[in-house]
């Protein structure tokens, strides 16, 4: 039902909105699309930035450490977030929420103490290196940090928390007595997983792969302490350009890609729901 | 029978496993940095040879760490007051607002969540490098500011839809002037939704890095900066008693947070 | 004439397109019960909102006393209201929250006090004043809301729809308590119900509602008895209507035709019509009976029996006339006929000529 009184009588109370829009277009249209406009003018006007970004085999890399990194990020994280949520979604609530408590706790601890913790694990004569050779499984200690699969490690600690938590929403949502008819109708436990649990999930699993994806394919911390300077990604390459060479052409032109794929992917995720709810 | 916990069978032995084994990926870092933090080992071995309580001496000596800590508190503190006052304006049009578009506004508000930090960042750094805002005060509040908002809103957005309007109303009819009204019963009525909002915007402008690296300069910089500055010379365990101390201050506010939801539901 | 207590003066109120209320026009005595009843949509809560002071009407004027309170906003009204849904303040204890209307009238400490005992004691609740609105029942709640419209004495009480959210058998037990409200305190009170058994329960007069208009006002015996519409005549009771066309009128009396050719005459007839137009014999349930034989000429009709109910004091035969119009006739346990009957079987209706009125459908 409507507020009477707001609905009736008095304004339609769009000017409450005005303090927070006025200092979003102040401090985040306006210079994102500043930022924007720079990487056509600068260094002269024309296309010339975007051309280099695409054309250079260097800036490839750099694309496809991006693209790799988040796909293999989201990947692993549907895999272990999906049994997680479902667990944490049926089990006993005294189990549920101390498992609850450990994912918010490590959501909420600060994003360099985690991947300080991380760089400190993964380095070589880290504690991980050190444990394998111990147990014999490997003669030298394996190269962790400064690559890649340092990186995927770290995100993946990052990203999981943000997957759990819609995925074991959605699962509780889903009606069991929906699984005890599979049963019923003969399933097995195998079937009633492929044929009816994970098609119902589905929709929850796909957006929140979708921002996980997203989320990644930005990020920047985590990727700039432990991938090291060799394995770029988009995120420091942007920074890199304005901080360290200066060239907000080059910045710009690499923002506005960024941009462009993150509010694809977003509106994508909007669609996607959209219609699931106007079934 | 897949959602009944009991009737999984050697399945329900399975996902417990999963479980167990992912609660421990999460601890076992934050527990290990605790750790390492009472180490004497300069190198950072584990487990440690022996037990010190020196990095946080070193911590505190040295007037960088505090000062950044409380650079980092005066901002968190006045980005929470700010970011809950626009956020319950804001959460007022977009609930109970009349006006066209709301959703558009809504999808607007919630923009500087979704796009990647690293973009805002370097383009209110550009911007403020124009206005002189780098290394301020005010820079760092308005940047922590921008992507504070958006959570704030979503929370007190959240506990007003599940605030009656009619409730409102009656105390209008009982006599209250609508400002009246909304001081008096709906802020009371929303102010589970005000705390949550608070804590969420206080911690994530005490936790933001890349903005702070952007809006950092050598005279000013958070406790953040201080620590991504120290981590690229050097793994040293000043920063793991560093983090130890932002682990308790995240699960203070976590308990907070916690108090707060169960006085809601009492 | 007198000015009345309270003057709904040809309220219009318009959305876009919808017209949710259309020239309502009614006079309100002071200390009187009066119901809007009608179906969902129909205007009622609109009417009250206007009242109320949250929608300003497109038209029209609400005087009381005889001063218009359009110009006055909703919290300067002095207007009570009790809503459909809780509305206690969750934050304050029963006690305050019936002090909150004499706290915004900045009314001293011991006033208030004394005020809200009294006003807790009218709906019996005394003793509850620190307990929590979310530790009580839903009809315990909306004594609260009673409480806390009444406690500033205000001259109108709106109430839409207060009970619709509570079980039968509470939502009775609360009706007796308003109704000894009422009586008690004098007030005014208007309310809002889609309930016909609640409003003939309590109102003194009863407004039907009908498409944003009023379509009757009256005691609940002079709607009942003499139904100034089809609509009316549909919407208060259990009522059967016959379909026919109008085989003659005179004045306000007519003589219907059936479709098989049987003709009633000197019916009363509501609303304009001609001859050879379509019109309804509307017979009320209590005066009809099932019968073997044929009754006196132009009251009674022959119909087929199509199904048969055990309802405990009644059985309920269904039944259909040679042209395919359904009615429902109630045998009391222990009607000879009522162990008797089996589908299929030709009986005839009869009823007594008085209580037969013939509606212009339209
Ligand atoms: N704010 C509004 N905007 C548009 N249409 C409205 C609004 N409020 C009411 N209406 C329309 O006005 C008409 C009358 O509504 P009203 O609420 O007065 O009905 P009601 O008799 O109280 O019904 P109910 O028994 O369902 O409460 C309805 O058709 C409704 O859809
Ligand atoms: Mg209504």
């Amino acid at each position: 039902m409507f507020s009477a009184i707001t609905a009736g009588r008095r304004g339609s109370g769009l000017g409450f909105a005005l303090p927070a829009v006025l200092l979003l277009f102040a401090f985040f249209v306006v210079p994102v699309a500043a930022l924007l406009t720079r990487s056509v003018t600068e260094p002269e006007l024309g296309l010339q930035n975007y051309a280099v970004l695409v054309g250079s085999s260097t800036y490839a890399r750099i694309f496809f450490n991006t693209f790799f990194v988040s796909g293999v990020v989201t990947l692993i994280t549907v895999l272990i977030a999906f049994p997680v949520a479902w667990a944490l979604a049926i089990m006993p609530s005294r189990w549920a929420s101390i498992i609850f408590a450990i994912i918010l706790l490590s959501m909420w601890t600060n994003l360099l103490a985690r991947t300080y913790a991380w760089m400190v694990l993964l380095q070589q004569t880290g504690l991980i290196n050190r444990s394998l050779m111990a147990l014999g499984l490997i003669d030298a200690p394996l190269q962790l940090t400064n690559n890649l699969v340092g990186v995927t490690i770290g995100m993946v600690y990052i990203m999981l928390p943000f997957m759990i938590l819609p995925l074991m929403g959605v699962i509780k949502k889903i009606d069991p007595a929906i699984l005890q008819a599979a049963a019923l109708c003969g399933a097995t436990k195998a079937q009633a997983l492929r044929r009816v649990l994970i098609p119902l999930a589905g929709p929850g699993i796909a957006s929140g792969a979708l921002m996980v994806f997203v989320m990644s394919l930005g990020y920047y911390v985590t990727p700039s302490l432990l991938g090291g300077t060799a394995n770029m990604m988009l995120a420091e390459l942007i920074a890199q350009q304005v901080q360290s060479l200066v060239n907000w052409g080059m910045g710009g032109a690499a923002a506005f890609l960024l941009l462009v794929v993150t509010l694809g992917l977003y509106a994508v995720q909007l669609r996607f729901f959209d219609a699931k709810e106007a079934r | 029978m897949l959602l009944d916990f009991n009737k999984l069978g050697a399945w329900k032995w399975g996902l417990t496993a999963i479980c167990v084994l992912m609660a421990l990926f999460l601890l076992l870092p934050i527990l290990f940095i605790v750790g390492l933090s009472f180490g004497s080992s300069r190198w950072l071995i584990f487990p440690p040879p022996g037990w010190t309580l020196k990095w946080y001496a070193e911590l505190f000596a040295d007037p960088r760490w505090l000062g950044a800590a409380l650079t980092s508190a005066k901002i968190g503190v006045i980005v929470m007051v700010l970011s809950v006052a626009l956020g319950l304006l804001a959460s007022l049009a977009l609930v109970r607002g009349t006006f066209r578009g709301r959703e558009v506004l809504r999808a607007f508000f919630l923009t500087p969540m979704v796009l990647p930090v690293v973009i805002v960042a370097v383009a209110l750094y550009a911007a403020f490098l124009r206005l002189g805002l780098n290394g301020t005060l005010v820079g760092f509040v308005i940047a922590h500011l921008i992507v504070a908002l958006p959570f704030a809103i979503i929370t007190i957005t959240g506990a007003l839809e599940t605030f009656d309007p009619a409730i409102e109303d009656a105390a209008i009819l009982c006599g209250a002037s609508p400002w009246e009204a909304r001081l008096r019963v709906t802020l009371p009525g929303i102010r589970h939704g005000l705390f949550s909002a608070a804590i969420f915007s206080f911690l994530i402008s005490w936790d933001e890095v890349v903005l702070a690296i952007f809006m950092a300069s050598p005279s000013l910089q958070t406790l953040p900066v201080k620590v991504w500055t120290t981590l690229r010379q050097d793994l040293t365990p000043v920063i793991a008693a560093a983090s130890t101390l932002l682990v308790a201050l995240t699960v203070l506010l976590m308990i907070a947070a916690a108090l707060i939801r169960k006085g809601k539901s009492e | 004439m007198t000015t009345p207590f309270l003057h709904i003066n040809g309220i219009r109120k318009t959305y876009g397109p919808v017209v949710a209320s259309d020239h309502v026009e009614l006079a309100i005595s002071e200390g009187e019960f009066m119901t809007f009843l009608g179906p969902s949509g129909s205007g009622k809560s609109t009417t009250l909102y206007i009242l109320a002071g949250f929608q300003d009407p497109t038209a029209g004027d609400i005087k009381l006393r005889g001063q218009s309170i359009l110009s006055t906003p909703s919290h300067k009204r002095n207007i009570g209201m009790v809503f459909q849904r809780y509305t206690l303040f969750p934050h304050l204890s029963v006690g305050e929250n019936v002090a909150f209307p004499l706290r915004v009238r900045r009314m001293g400490q011991s006033e208030i006090a004394e005020k809200v005992k009294r006003a807790l004691a009218l709906v019996r609740l005394d003793g509850f004043e620190d307990r929590m609105p979310a530790k009580m029942s839903g009809g315990q709640q909306q004594r609260v809301a009673l409480a806390r419209a009444l406690v500033y004495d205000p001259p109108v009480l709106l109430m839409d729809e207060p009970l619709s959210a509570l079980d039968k058998k509470l939502r009775e037990e609360i009706q007796v308590e308003i109704r000894r409200i009422h009586q008690e305190t004098g007030v005014t009170i208007l309310y809002v119900t889609h309930d016909q058994e609640e409003a003939l329960r309590l109102s003194d007069r009863i407004a039907i509602f009908n498409k944003g208009k009023i379509e009757q006002v009256g005691t609940g015996p002079e709607l009942y008895a003499n139904p100034a519409t089809h609509f009316v005549a549909d919407f208060i009771g259990d009522s059967a209507f016959l379909s026919g066309e109008l085989a003659g009128v005179q004045g306000n009396r007519a003589a219907l035709r059936f479709a098989n050719g049987q003709k009633v005459v000197d019916i009363p007839l509501h609303g304009a019509g001609r001859q050879g137009q379509a019109a309804d014999l509307m017979l009320r349930p209590e005066r009809v009976e099932l019968s073997a034989e044929a009754g006196a000429e132009g009251a009674s009709l022959p119909v087929t029996v199509q199904d048969i109910t055990f309802l405990g004091n009644c059985t309920a035969v269904a039944a259909r006339t040679d042209w395919g119009d359904a009615m429902t006739v109630r045998l009391n346990f222990g009607h000879p006929l009522a162990g008797r009957l089996a589908r299929g079987d030709r009986l005839h209706v009869r009823w007594s000529p008085e209580a037969a009125h013939a509606f212009v459908r339209g």
